[in-house]
């Protein structure tokens, strides 16, 4: 079978990403975390946990023939969970390049996306995106919020229609945006007096975070493992309503 | 004058306020008509006959009416009614928090010097209300009314735990009436916890009629009834701002 792809999950390192990109130029990258309809659940993980990490694995099964290599973010900038579905891969026989990116110290771009007038789903998207390869934001309209999304790119990304375009993002999903994952100090800066829903992965370590943040700035705290139920949907729905 | 319909269409009962109501529809439905006052006309019926009614809805709230709007725009999700039933009612309140309680989910708003604040909605925790208590009640051939308050309660954290413990009960020699009744007075603090404890409750939804229900809750906290039209009202609210 002809290996042509390359998988990641979180943000690897970008050096190591470039070389790899000079090393594979023809290489399809697929973004391991993001569930896709047509992958079946292989049932390596528990049925109980993080969907995100669940999506990684199931992933990098269905993908393994094509796989030349899955570049996988292990450090503060993802999390434990990520760093042992990476032990299993390997363990498995998948050929792991392992990345920490912990550099707080760089310097911070600035949130174009996050802060533009694009929809909310278009903005997270094309953040992600971005971590393979550069995006125009020239033409990107910088808007005033009127709400705020915290947290990482949600398994149902359907929720994110539920916002109006003048949303911000904030949490890790800018963080990415400005090039640090791992700096908690920035995951946790929003603007207190926008309404915001403060998202968490059912099963993710950010819960904390988002929970304490919704009670600190009056915000919406919702848990999502993989689908969004019915009740949170009409959660976020009231929540714009009536803010 | 338009007539108008406005339906919170529960699980197991639709409430159904008719702005202008005349004679035709009073006629085929006034089995089911509870009051009336000014323009508006009060319904309470199964649900199951909304969904067989050949009628179309103006506005709409609650999952089973959605099909039944005549436009969709027009319909809203339960706590955008509530919330909008509620708001003059509360405007002049430093803090307000408002508890729906329906037939299989319940839900809190709250507000904070007449701003809406904070909100939660418990689909599968809460299953353990209205339905559940309708049920028993005819399993075991009893009326509401046949419920007295009991000092003692059923602590659960699920409606089948609950269930175990009433035919445990009853096996044992407790009245039906008595079990029944500890399971409401644990509903009663099971909703006061899922609204965070609050000093004063505005209640809404079908368990406004059910005195064993409200006297438990009153061992808690205050109690104020609202109905069980709030939501239709949230909706002629909205429409008319």
């Amino acid at each position: 079978m002809d290996k042509s792809t390359i998988g990641f999950c979180g943000y690897p390192d970008p050096y190591i990403i470039n070389k790899l990109k000079v090393q594979y130029p023809d290489a399809c990258w697929v973004d391991l975390d993001v569930e896709l309809s047509f992958v079946p659940d292989y049932k390596i993980l528990p049925q109980v946990y993080c969907k995100i990490i669940k999506n990684i694995v199931n992933n990098a099964v269905y993908y393994k023939d094509k796989l030349i290599t899955i570049i996988m973010a292990t450090g503060r900038e993802k999390c434990d969970s990520a760093a042992l579905a990476s032990v299993i891969l390997k363990n498995m026989g998948f050929n792991i390049i392992e990345t920490k990116y912990e550099n707080i110290e760089t310097i911070k771009k600035e949130p174009i996306i996050s802060t533009s007038s694009l929809p909310l789903v278009e903005k997270i998207q094309l953040i992600t995106k971005e971590i393979i390869e550069p995006i125009d934001k020239t033409k990107l309209n910088r808007v005033n919020p009127r709400f705020g999304f915290w947290g990482v790119p949600p398994n149902d990304l359907s929720i994110l229609n539920l916002f109006p375009d003048d949303t911000h993002v904030y949490g890790w999903t800018r963080c990415v945006e400005m090039g640090v994952p791992a700096c908690y100090e920035t995951e946790i800066m929003v603007d207190e007096n926008v309404p915001t829903v403060f998202y968490s992965q059912a099963f993710c370590a950010k819960a904390s975070l988002a929970k304490y943040l919704s009670f600190k700035y009056n915000g919406l705290y919702v848990d999502i493992d993989d689908i969004a139920t019915n009740s949170i949907v009409a959660k976020i729905e009231a929540f714009i309503n009536l803010r | 004058m338009k007539k108008m319909f406005f339906v919170d269409a529960g699980t197991t009962w639709s409430k159904l306020v008719v702005l202008n109501d005349n004679k035709e529809f009073y006629n085929e439905y006034k089995n089911y008509f509870v009051k009336s006052s000014d323009i508006k006309s009060y319904y309470i019926l199964p649900s199951k006959l909304i969904k067989q009614m050949n009628i179309s809805f103006d506005y709409t709230t609650g999952h089973m009416a959605k099909l039944k709007n005549k436009n969709h725009n027009n319909h809203y999700n339960e706590i955008i009614a509530l919330a909008n039933g509620v708001k003059k009612k509360i405007e002049n309140e430093k803090e307000a928090i408002i508890l729906d309680l329906g037939s299989r989910d319940s839900k809190w708003i709250r507000f904070t010097n007449g701003k809406f604040c904070d909100l939660d909605w418990n689909v599968s925790c809460g299953s353990s209300t209205g339905a559940t208590i309708e049920m028993l009640l005819k399993f075991y051939d009893l009326k509401s009314y046949d419920i007295k308050y009991q000092n003692e309660k059923y602590n659960f954290t699920c409606g089948i735990f609950a269930f175990e413990k009433i035919m445990d009960d009853i096996s044992h020699g407790l009245t039906p009436n008595d079990a029944i009744s500890r399971l409401i007075h644990g509903i009663a603090y099971n909703s006061f916890c899922f609204a965070n404890k609050p000093q004063k409750i505005y209640l809404s939804g079908g368990f406004c009629n059910f005195n064993a229900y409200l006297t438990s809750l009153k061992k808690y906290c205050e109690v104020e009834t609202l109905g069980r039209f709030l939501l239709c009202e949230g909706l002629i609210n909205i429409q008319n701002p």
